[in-house]
């Protein structure tokens, strides 16, 4: 973990954030195996993962982790060859997971706390998309009091209200300049909030195999009353007022299978199918409370497909103290050709864990996990016509303490 | 995992001049190559020039400098009625509604601009010169003000070093080009289409160097390519596709049923009638009876026409739009066929030899129907399109630093060099207050 700290600092300078559209940063255990987690149970997080299999946890226990999410984009405009790059501070997506029960009971309760979706990033000033985009940030917490309970001692579901919060700030250039060359610049800013479920089904035929089936609905986030603010040369204000705007956001479901297998006492192996249900985001629309000639309503097609993700991942357990893992994800983007956008430059991508637990005493143990993407994606966005290529390093260190009672 | 650095390294193409010499890019032209906007020559504007901004993009490929004549940074400008440039401003009209509209921004132009003479800082990479025509960039002495007026150019005065005996052409080869640029004919019949066919004639096809458009074309283009030099020839727009031609409409006389009526009945004799909402305005002509008619759809009322006349003068119904300001149907048939006849001639040159062509024609259609650029919305909508300026006729920065692109694709195309283009969001369109 030394490297990975002095890798840390040597970005930190550099350092800009942009994250996928959905943050796959839940339990560091589960992280460091790659993301697998809905057909292995370990500890509070399968309240995210699976809360069929929370009802199989022997402890109670209370775990909080963080996640820092630095991450650096360039961007090559195709006819000009400008490059342009982020900049912007690293963002904190976090967990928190409590899990409680009578010793022995077949009921397990639980509240979690996470960040499924969210995204930040921030591009340089003057950048050739600015009329697009200079800077959107996309935050949501998910709080989850869970309910898991055990059938049999093979078979455990789950289920878990979802209220989702969010907040979001959109801001871009307008093509508006004043006689001092100052451009326009809009800013949307809003909360908004959702409600949804989180529901699984875990199932242990032997000491060696366990099989799990997760399915977290879509949350259709509302914000009716956020605050849309133009600043335009001053013969230019009545034709863009300052006022209201409404939208919505779909966070799309995801359906997960997983799988764990231990061919030893040491060695864990798990794998993760997910699908996640981004057909919901087809367009993104601003409803402004006062519209003008010059200020419509706007409605931008996303056309988000459905997407799969693949995760492997393994646990060894070193010592008594130490386990050590490591996993790999495989990401498909939802997002199609033509539709590329300077908020989200996605693209299918692979991406590399390595985790390391530490038991500190017989109650505290720190988990540990470090994460790496990497991203290219060339496209012609058939509405704003940004035509280039988009580069991303994603750099994900975590840690948790997890408590057991 | 050793690929991973901190920033991602991207690629970008490596920029060649193929097979062009760029050691001396000369440009030949007149108000649009020199950079006048916003009906003025000014600093801003000749900043942006279109010749400008792509000799700064062939600099890339190892071009060399490109020196242009400027007028003082400070200068309102100066334009061809001697006004300073617009600007767009909060303006009262005649019934005291305000409004956007260009304004001059001084009582009138900065004469020292034509008085002054910069030739001492030439040769000028940018000869394009307002005004200058076909046939009198070959003029010898068209900076010559003993001529009087009518017979020499005050733009060419300021910035040649021998005013009495040197033509553009001989000014621009005297620098031994090696690569240029040559958008020429714009004057030839936009001095005629400008002026509502009044003020000034449109040059023939046909007649020699110094008369006609082809020969004086052919010398031009011959020069250079005699001097070993590579280059661009640029076509010239139809005036449909410009904002100046198109902005005002023929069916701006809109009236109730009331004033309808008084405008029949006064009108009876002429055996012209007016209804309820849209009608033709009364334009000034010559061959109708009584000198008057209604105009008709397809004909022309140009964006010099004074609004507040229109408005509450009485022009166009209770009196005839002059002249002046009208493009008649028989004008714009004689300033379309010379359009289409200099452009033919054009295109036959720089196919003959082998020269680069911007077809400057199609890319101001392009712009008339609109063009999304890096989310960028730009038409030829007068001010809030974003690619004309105030004038409507020469462009803004933006629809420069396009135009500047378009000669790229065909220079990159012709040449097989692989100059960038001009990220053009970096340009603006009209100023607002």
């Amino acid at each position: 973990m030394k490297k990975v700290f002095a890798l840390i600092t040597i970005c930190a300078p550099l350092l800009l954030k942009a994250q996928g559209f959905q943050v796959n940063l839940q339990g560091q255990k589960q992280q460091g195996m790659g993301g697998t987690g809905t057909g292995i149970v370990t500890d509070g997080a399968s309240l995210f993962f699976n809360p069929g299999g929370v009802s199989f946890l022997k402890q109670n226990s209370v775990s909080v982790g963080v996640t820092p999410v630095i991450s650096h984009a360039k961007y090559v405009d195709a006819s000009s060859s400008t490059v342009s790059e982020t900049n912007s501070p690293v963002s904190y997506p976090f967990t928190a997971y409590m899990v409680l029960g009578k010793k022995d009971s077949k009921l397990k309760y639980g509240l979690a706390a996470y960040t499924p979706f969210g995204s930040t990033i921030d591009w340089e000033d003057g950048w050739t998309g600015r009329f697009a985009l200079t800077r959107l940030q996309l935050a949501t917490v998910y709080i989850q009091p869970t309910v898991s309970y055990k059938i049999t001692d093979q078979l455990g579901i789950g289920a878990g209200f979802v209220y989702g919060i969010g907040k979001v700030n959109l801001q871009r250039d307008m093509p508006l300049v004043d006689e001092q060359g100052n451009y326009g610049h809009a800013t949307l800013d809003g909360k908004a909030h959702g409600y949804g479920f989180n529901a699984g089904l875990y199932f242990q035929p032997s000491s060696k195999f366990s099989v799990g089936l997760n399915y977290r609905s879509e949350v259709k986030m509302k914000a009716d009353d956020g605050d849309a603010t133009f600043e335009v040369p001053a013969s230019m204000e009545t034709a863009f007022p300052s006022g209201k705007f409404s939208t919505s956001l779909p966070l799309p479901k995801v359906i997960s299978l997983g799988f764990s297998y231990n061919p030893n006492k040491k060695l864990v192996l798990a794998f993760d199918a997910t699908m996640v249900g981004w057909k919901s985001f087809d367009t993104l629309t601003f409803d402004y409370e006062q519209n003008t000639p010059y200020l419509a309503d706007t409605k931008s097609a996303r056309k988000y497909e459905n997407t799969f993700s693949y995760r492997v991942g393994a646990q060894y357990t070193v010592s008594e103290k130490v386990a050590a893992r490591a996993g790999i994800k495989y990401l498909m983007t939802p997002v199609q050709d033509g539709y590329v956008t300077p908020d989200v430059p996605d693209a299918s991508h692979f991406n590399y864990s390595l985790g390391l637990g530490y038991k500190l005493n017989s109650r505290l143990t720190a988990d540990m996990s470090f994460t790496i993407q990497s991203m290219k994606r060339t496209d012609t966005n058939v509405e704003t016509q940004m035509s280039g290529s988009y580069k991303t390093n994603i750099y994900m260190p975590g840690i948790s303490l997890n408590y057991n009672f | 995992m050793v690929f991973f650095a901190c920033k991602p390294h991207v690629d970008v193409p490596a920029v060649s001049k193929g097979n062009l010499d760029l050691t001396n890019y000369v440009a030949i032209g007149n108000s649009i190559s020199a950079g006048y906007a916003d009906n003025a020559l000014y600093y801003g504007g000749q900043e942006v020039s279109y010749p400008n901004l792509l000799a700064q993009q062939l600099k890339l490929a190892g071009a060399g400098n490109f020196k242009q004549p400027y007028v003082d940074a400070s200068s309102v400008g100066i334009g061809v009625n001697q006004n300073a440039r617009f600007a767009l401003k909060p303006n009262a009209d005649c019934s005291g509604a305000i409004s956007l509209a260009p304004i001059a921004i001084a009582n009138e132009g900065d004469f020292n601009i034509l008085t002054t003479s910069v030739a001492a800082q030439g040769p000028f990479n940018n000869m394009a010169v307002p005004g200058a025509k076909s046939i009198t960039t070959i003029y010898p002495g068209y900076g010559d003000f003993t001529k009087g007026p009518g017979n020499f150019n005050p733009f060419f005065t300021r910035m040649t070093a021998n005013p009495a005996s040197a033509s553009i052409l001989s000014d621009a080869l005297a620098q031994n080009p090696s690569f240029f640029t040559m958008s020429v004919g714009n004057d030839d019949v936009y001095g005629y289409a400008l002026s509502g066919g009044v003020f000034d004639g449109i040059t023939p096809s046909v007649g020699p160097a110094g008369v006609g458009f082809d020969a004086s074309v052919d010398m031009i283009a011959g020069a250079f390519l005699q001097a070993g030099a590579k280059g661009v020839i640029a076509n010239i727009p139809e005036i449909s596709a410009i904002p100046y031609f198109n902005t005002v409409p023929y069916n701006g006389l809109v009236v109730d049923a009331t004033t309808a009526a008084a405008l029949s009945a006064a009108y009876a004799p002429l055996g012209i009638s007016f209804q309820a909402g849209p009608n033709g305005f009364i334009i000034e002509d010559i061959n109708a009876p009584g000198g008057m008619r209604q105009i008709q759809a397809g004909e022309m009322v140009l964006l010099s026409v004074p609004q507040d006349s229109l408005k509450c003068g009485g022009w166009g119904s209770m009196k005839p739009i002059p002249d002046q300001y009208i493009l008649t149907a028989d004008e714009i048939s004689q300033v379309n066929s010379a359009v289409s006849a200099y452009n033919t001639k054009l295109k036959s040159i720089a196919d003959a030899n082998g020269l680069a062509f911007v077809d400057v024609n199609a890319f101001m259609h392009t712009v008339k129907t609109g063009i999304i650029y890096n989310g960028v919305g730009i038409n030829a909508s007068f001010v809030s399109g974003g690619a004309f300026s105030l004038d409507g006729v020469h462009l803004t920065p933006l629809g420069n630093a396009l135009l500047a692109n378009a000669f790229i694709k065909a220079i990159n195309s012709k040449y097989g060099s692989t100059i960038p283009q001009i990220d053009a969001t970096r340009y603006k369109g009209v100023a607002f207050p």
